[in-house]
């Protein structure tokens, strides 16, 4: 899985500052939780859904932003049109997919967004930028940088489990969570020796201010990001 | 926080706080049925407990696990949902198990053991809208979009007193996952040298 690099590529048709993402990804995330659809809230709502679909197609995603678009959609019309006709047991079926759909699927692909178009350099740069300590910015960059990899993990263990024939046939979860578990804890103490392994060799903990060359720096237009989206959380809260 | 932290330290907390959250994470799947969702105070940290027990043997310095702590509410108010409280709940209860581990030494099992059960009342933070001052309005508020049905379902589920049979199934479930965890270890981790 390739992490940061789009950002860094020249395809892309817009490329935010990380900081006028970060902020973009809180306003969608508070918007979008909370399930009022009525005035202001609606039309906010409705910013909030087609931000990370217009993101998505500026980096070039065009499957997943109509994927997401076609996901969204479904729920969002299931919720106005058919769930105020059923009742009951289907009822309760039917709304809570589409309400964990409606809620939280824009977050998660802002989400999946920020880290697709982020470097690792790029966000350290501008966590410094922002005053924050190291001791906060080096845990929360190794941070997004394993979630991806833990899903490598999980996958190559699953494969192990299939070619050894062993999965389906343990029936008891306690086993199946130790069978999971185990191997996947044993690769994290491993890979966090190897990443204090490559930040030796990097010169990270010999102190000294850090360099880079991916320029980060906010523009008129990132300016504008940041405002609107501060705009957005201080409406939601007023109305 | 006497001297700085070592490289080494800070990329355990990340690695470690990444693999509780997901943990967490996909646990909280089975509390999509309205049922379950009571259960899941006293699951979540029977699980997340094991890898939990790892990470604190890891642990050799005051501060360490806060920082864990903060970060684990900054990635549950983004990614899980709920109000600012789930911070307050995380760094509290990180600063506490941390305290709790620095009387053991860090190296007392006792010690972790606490440490896990008081860390996993962290879970206080994602249900307390439901009880006291803000239960009216969080059900108001989840009706428009969830429904009636859902919310009757809900509020028939969690009398007042339901707040702290939760709170202490927190407790229940963090000693099992620290017992388990413990366990774990014992079986897998010290024999290989990595605990």
């Amino acid at each position: 899985m390739q992490i940061g690099l789009i950002g860094s590529s020249k395809n892309v048709i817009f490329d935010p500052d990380p900081r006028a993402k970060l902020s973009m990804l809180l306003a969608v995330n508070i918007v979008m939780i909370s399930g009022g659809a009525a005035g202001v809230e609606l039309v906010l709502r409705a910013v909030c859904a087609a931000l990370p679909f217009l993101l998505l197609l500026s980096i070039r995603h065009f499957r997943a932003a109509v994927i997401y678009f076609i996901l969204l959609g479904t729920a969002v019309y299931c919720e106005g049109f058919v769930l105020p006709y059923t009742h009951g047991i289907a009822g309760i079926l039917l709304m809570i997919p589409c309400g964990i759909l409606t809620r939280f699927t824009a977050g998660y692909v802002m989400c999946w967004y920020c880290v697709k178009s982020v470097s690792v350099s790029e966000f350290v740069t501008s966590m410094e930028k922002m005053h924050t300590p190291y001791f906060i910015t080096i845990p929360l960059s190794v941070m997004f940088r394993y979630f991806p990899t833990l899903g490598e993990e999980y996958r190559s263990i699953h494969d192990a489990m299939k070619t050894r024939e062993i999965g389906q046939s343990v029936k008891n979860p306690l086993i199946y969570i130790e069978y999971v578990l185990v191997p996947i804890m044993m690769s994290t103490v491993r890979i966090a020796d190897e990443l204090s392994a490559a930040s030796l060799t990097k010169g990270l903990s010999a102190g000294g201010k850090r360099t880079h060359i991916c320029e980060v720096r906010l523009t008129a237009a990132d300016r504008l990001l940041i405002l609107c989206s501060f705009a957005m959380i201080i409406l939601f809260f007023v109305f | 926080m006497k001297e700085k932290f070592e490289i080494k330290e800070l990329i355990n907390v990340g690695v470690f706080t990444a693999l509780y959250f997901v943990v967490v994470f996909v646990t909280c799947f089975i509390g999509m049925v309205p049922i379950c969702m009571v259960l899941i105070p006293l699951v979540i940290p029977i699980v997340a407990g094991i890898p939990l027990m790892l990470f604190y043997s890891k642990i050799k310095r005051f501060g360490m696990f806060t920082i864990s702590g903060v970060l684990f509410g900054l990635i549950m108010f983004l990614m899980g949902s709920y109000s600012w409280v789930i911070l307050l709940t995380c760094g509290l209860a990180g600063l506490l198990a941390d305290v709790v581990l620095m009387l053991g030494g860090y190296k007392s099992i006792k010690h972790c053991i606490a440490a896990s059960a008081i860390f996993s009342l962290w879970g206080i933070g994602t249900f307390i809208s439901l009880f006291f001052g803000f239960r009216e309005e969080y059900l108001q508020n989840i009706t428009s979009g969830y429904g009636q049905e859902y919310v009757d379902a809900l509020s028939s589920f969690t009398p007042a007193w339901m707040f702290y049979v939760m709170a202490a199934m927190c407790i229940v479930g963090g000693i099992i996952g620290g017992l388990l965890g413990a366990a774990v270890l014992k079986k897998h981790f010290r024999k290989a040298g990595m605990a």
